[in-house]
């Protein structure tokens, strides 16, 4: 669909409101940001006017919330800040528009990975050296991080250059068995990296599968690693087609050639 | 913990309030240096609107609080990529939580849940009703959302609390998408001066 330039500002109001129709749009429109000061200034007004909306909504949490998170916290690596001299190209920041969809995806995408894959893109040595810094208490953790990573290196190439790309859509959909998968998507290149938390383990003689299923035919994407500590290390899928989702099927050991149970999960990839 | 008994020093989104605002973004400097006190506090401050607006969007009270903590998590992990020049802090926090609310809407399975819900969303004028509660917050509002046209109103709130876009806005309320996409525009502008967003 095309849209006149007046027509795209007139988006600016449901942009703000996260209204728009596909992730597609949505991208479309944060590349108009860009190029476009005012609407990113109204953009800012309107997500302020969202943030009173917000406020106005404050309702009491579960209590136990509060112990969970901090939980986590205390067990979760912070990411660097942004490191702007190896940054691939971005826009400049002035004429930013911050938010979210797009500057922020690849952030988010990096925390997706850090939380539940266990580590996280930004691994150069330097980095753990000033998070170790950081806090003595996740010292271990990193340490782990670190052998986790020197065992990944070459798989986590492939990893960094999608959670590397400018325009990367996060997906996670909890599955039927419990847990949840994360994906992280470059619509651009067509690939993805799918990592799990959560996921009940199996019994001996079963692994997860992961699928494209496209319209047409059904593709395995690979075998899910064994979780460590309910989390499995990312794998990385290519060649998505218009319409494949991500599926994830519980399979007699070393796979099937087509899935043999239902999915537990199908995510629609918007490529 | 409970967010409201502050009011005094929390952040008044879209006020005068800048002092709170800047606290609000000095707690997330230090949360990004690892300060796990001041993410408590953060925490305190935040987890009312996070759990607030996440639960307008989802309803379903299990999944509002699994997104929230997810949200939560997020803002500690991410801490340092905030930058006070694109926006307060309270912002970029509830920004985060309403979209994340709005990505497990749009998911595959809730796609399903959403047709039932979308079926039996309140009238706008509930979600208003709703708000009257004693917080400022809501009291402000609720009045400039009672300034909008009918239309206006609708439609924001059907988006921004219902989590419909506004091509699905624009069904429910029988309007063009033209038409739709003016309407919230028209009816934040009214808002952003209504509430005194700079």
């Amino acid at each position: 669909m095309r849209f006149f330039r007046q027509d795209l500002h007139t988006l600016t109001g449901a942009y703000a409101l996260d209204a728009l129709d596909s992730a597609r749009e949505t991208a479309r429109f944060s590349r108009h940001l860009s190029r476009c000061q005012s609407c990113a200034a109204e953009v800012r007004g309107f997500r302020e006017v969202a943030t009173a909306m917000a406020f106005a909504a404050t309702t009491e949490a579960p209590a136990a919330m509060r112990e969970q998170v901090m939980t986590a916290a205390a067990r979760t690596r912070q990411l660097p800040p942004e490191v702007r001299t190896h940054a691939r190209p971005r826009r400049t920041r002035g004429s930013a528009p911050w938010i979210p969809w797009l500057s922020g995806a690849v952030a988010t995408a990096a925390i997706a990975v850090a939380v539940f894959f266990g580590f996280s893109q930004a691994h150069t040595q330097d980095q753990l050296n000033a998070a170790r810094a950081q806090s003595h208490a996740l010292a271990a953790e990193q340490a782990r991080v670190e052998a986790e990573l020197t065992q990944a290196r070459e798989h986590d190439q492939a990893l960094a250059q999608i959670l590397g790309a400018p325009h990367v859509t996060l997906l996670s959909h909890s599955t039927s068995k419990g847990g949840v998968a994360v994906v992280v998507l470059d619509a651009a290149t067509r690939k993805l990296v799918v990592a799990t938390s959560g996921l009940p383990a199996l019994p001996a003689g079963q692994v997860y599968q992961l699928w494209l299923i496209g319209p047409v035919k059904i593709v395995s994407a690979g075998l899910l690693p064994a979780a460590q500590a309910g989390v499995t290390t990312p794998v990385v899928a290519t060649g998505i087609v218009k319409g494949d989702k991500l599926g994830l099927t519980v399979e007699p050991a070393g796979g099937s050639k087509q899935p043999t149970t239902t999915p537990i999960v199908a995510l629609p990839l918007p490529v | 913990m409970n967010p409201n008994d502050s009011d005094a020093s929390r952040f008044r989104p879209a006020t005068a309030d800048r002092r709170g605002e800047r606290d609000l973004d000095d707690l997330l400097v230090h949360v990004a240096r690892g300060d796990q006190g001041a993410f408590e506090t953060l925490y305190d401050r935040m987890v009312g609107p996070v759990y607030g607006v996440i639960r307008k969007v989802l309803r379903d009270p299990a999944q509002s609080e699994e997104v929230a903590q997810e949200v939560l998590l997020e803002v500690w992990r991410n801490a340092a990529r905030f930058d006070p020049a694109m926006g307060g802090a309270a912002t970029w926090v509830t920004t985060i939580a309403h979209r994340r609310a709005i990505d497990r809407i749009r998911s595959t399975t809730a796609a399903a849940e959403r047709e039932q819900r979308t079926a039996d969303v309140s009238p706008p004028h509930d979600e208003v009703a709703e708000a009257v509660e004693a917080s400022l917050d809501r009291e402000r509002v609720r009045r400039c959302l009672e300034g909008l046209t009918e239309v206006q109103r609708e439609s924001i709130t059907l988006a921004y609390y219902g989590g419909n876009s506004y091509r699905q806005v624009a069904e429910l309320l029988n309007v063009t998408l033209g038409a739709i996409k003016t309407r919230i525009r028209d009816g934040l502008i009214r808002m952003r001066d209504c509430l005194g967003v700079s």
